[in-house]
């Protein structure tokens, strides 16, 4: 279970303090359940995740994790001077998996089906390659809630569609909060939705609710 | 669902993997990068060794020119490697971030780490060339010689926790203190000797801790060395101490700033 209680953020510009992005935004995501963000652009739909994922603080409230929570899965991340192993393996050491770290590789560099390139420096890959190596690694871990910032839209067609797949298997065990814009992916894999809007947060049960009011926001 | 880790754990393992990749990537980045970590002071060691040794004197205070100039040098970048790579630890290394594991804090600690135990490896191939030069480089009271050379790296974590820091939150700032190491070269008693400088420039010129740093260690090689009458290892220590101190307390006071976007 996520608790994120009254929780304001804003950002210090170089000209000041910023707007408000979150004015008191309170909810609780139960443990197992899949979440889409929904909001039009600078809503602060990334600006939660990376409050959930424990990696900002917010100016006022507090976030309470009380399950195992991912980083906030997006294009960060990877070292381009290092090859893709390079990185993979990085990060199953500081997950605590330095002894079936052979294991946690075989199964990335199947995933990602990367060939020869899985040893070649990072910033040698095409974006597309580069969300390939980064979907496989998130799929490594075994965590109890998985946050995406658009980590899906990526790949061939064949790769999505096994993406998809592993997405799908993967919310079938585990908790999932992510962001997309696309109306279609959120309807697949997710069962209820957060709207924010004008710094506010609104929980609804079911995804196609909160697309609705977000289509009504942004078409007024 | 394996159990949570403690933090110590956590820490442990972020260090472990931070230390293993900051190796990689500075011995393997560039095409021979290894090659160009020992190239860069074993040039220097060297066109110093023979301007002061060849042409102009055999020895000062009471020690052979040569051996002089190498372990100042050497000592010298006990300090300087540390502190210049570290400094930029924070900003090289923002991407790292998103891992909620990794703090700031860790990277500099690293790459401290990391530089002084290249300098340890670099100073080592540097003694044995001089002694196959001919040259006594074997220190005579070892254990001196680590004292030094532990309290310049501690000087140079405690520089870099705060470099870091200022670096990061103001960039001008960082690049302030960058011109600092141009002079520092000279006023530390690498080049030439601060005990041939009069009083009360000596005196000021003895605030440095690095000058203090650089005389012990070549005490510790030679005890026949004329050392600078103000030299003291507790002062190098202290100053150490006290930047250390204010080091970390800048990290843990902008720890949140330091992250966020």
């Amino acid at each position: 279970m996520i608790i994120v209680d009254n929780v304001h953020k804003r950002y210090v510009t170089d000209h000041g303090p910023g707007r408000w992005i979150l004015k008191g935004v309170s909810l609780t995501i139960p443990k197992n359940v899949t979440v889409g963000l929904v909001g039009r652009n600078g809503a602060g739909k990334s600006t939660l995740l990376r409050l959930i994922g424990g990696i900002d603080t917010p100016n006022q409230g507090r976030v309470t994790r009380q399950c195992r929570v991912s980083w906030p899965m997006s294009a960060g991340g990877l070292q381009g001077s290092l090859t893709g192993r390079q990185n993979v393996k990085f990060a199953c050491r500081i997950h605590g998996h330095e002894r079936d770290m052979a294991e946690r590789l075989a199964a990335v560099q199947e995933f990602a089906e990367l060939g020869s390139y899985f040893d070649e420096p990072v910033k040698t890959y095409s974006q597309g390659m580069r969300a390939r190596l980064q979907f496989g690694l998130s799929l490594a871990f075994d965590f109890d809630t998985y946050i995406s910032d658009e980590v899906t839209a990526a790949g061939d067609s064949v790769f999505r569609k096994k993406a998809a797949q592993a997405f799908k298997n993967l919310t079938d065990r585990a908790g999932l909060i992510m962001v997309s814009h696309s109306e279609s992916t959120l309807r697949q894999f997710c069962t209820a939705g957060i709207w924010l809007h004008d710094g506010q947060a609104y929980w609804f049960d079911d995804i196609g609710d909160a697309l609705k009011n977000y289509k009504e926001s942004i078409a007024a | 669902m394996s159990q949570t880790r403690s933090s110590a754990t956590v820490t442990f393992s972020v260090w472990r993997a931070l230390f293993l990749r900051e190796a990689v990537s500075r011995m393997m980045g560039k095409r021979m990068a290894w090659v160009w970590l020992l190239v860069e002071p074993l040039f220097h060691i060297s066109y110093l060794a023979i301007y002061h040794g060849v042409l102009r004197s055999r020895s000062i205070g009471g020690i052979n020119t040569v051996l002089w100039i190498v372990v100042g040098v050497l000592a010298y970048y006990m300090f300087v490697y540390p502190a210049r790579r570290s400094m930029h630890a924070i900003s090289a290394n923002q991407a790292l971030f998103v891992y909620r594991q990794i703090k700031p804090v860790d990277t500099v600690l690293v790459r401290v780490a990391l530089e002084a135990f290249l300098m340890v490896i670099i100073t080592i191939v540097v003694l044995c060339l001089v002694g196959l030069a001919g040259i006594d480089a074997v220190p005579d009271d070892p254990l001196l010689v680590l004292a030094a050379a532990g309290g310049l790296a501690l000087t140079a974590l405690g520089f870099g926790l705060l470099a870091s820091v200022l670096h990061e939150l103001t960039p001008e700032l960082g690049k302030i203190l960058e011109l600092f190491f141009l002079p520092l070269y000279v006023v530390s008693g690498t080049i030439f000797a601060i005990s041939g400088v009069p009083e009360p420039y000596r005196g000021w010129m003895m605030l440095n801790p690095l000058a203090h740093g650089i005389e012990i260690a070549r005490q510790g090689f030679a005890s026949y060395y004329h050392v600078v009458p103000e030299t003291d290892i507790v002062y190098l220590y202290s100053v150490a101490i006290v930047v250390l101190a204010l080091g970390l307390a800048l990290q843990v006071r902008f720890k949140e700033k330091l992250v966020a976007k």
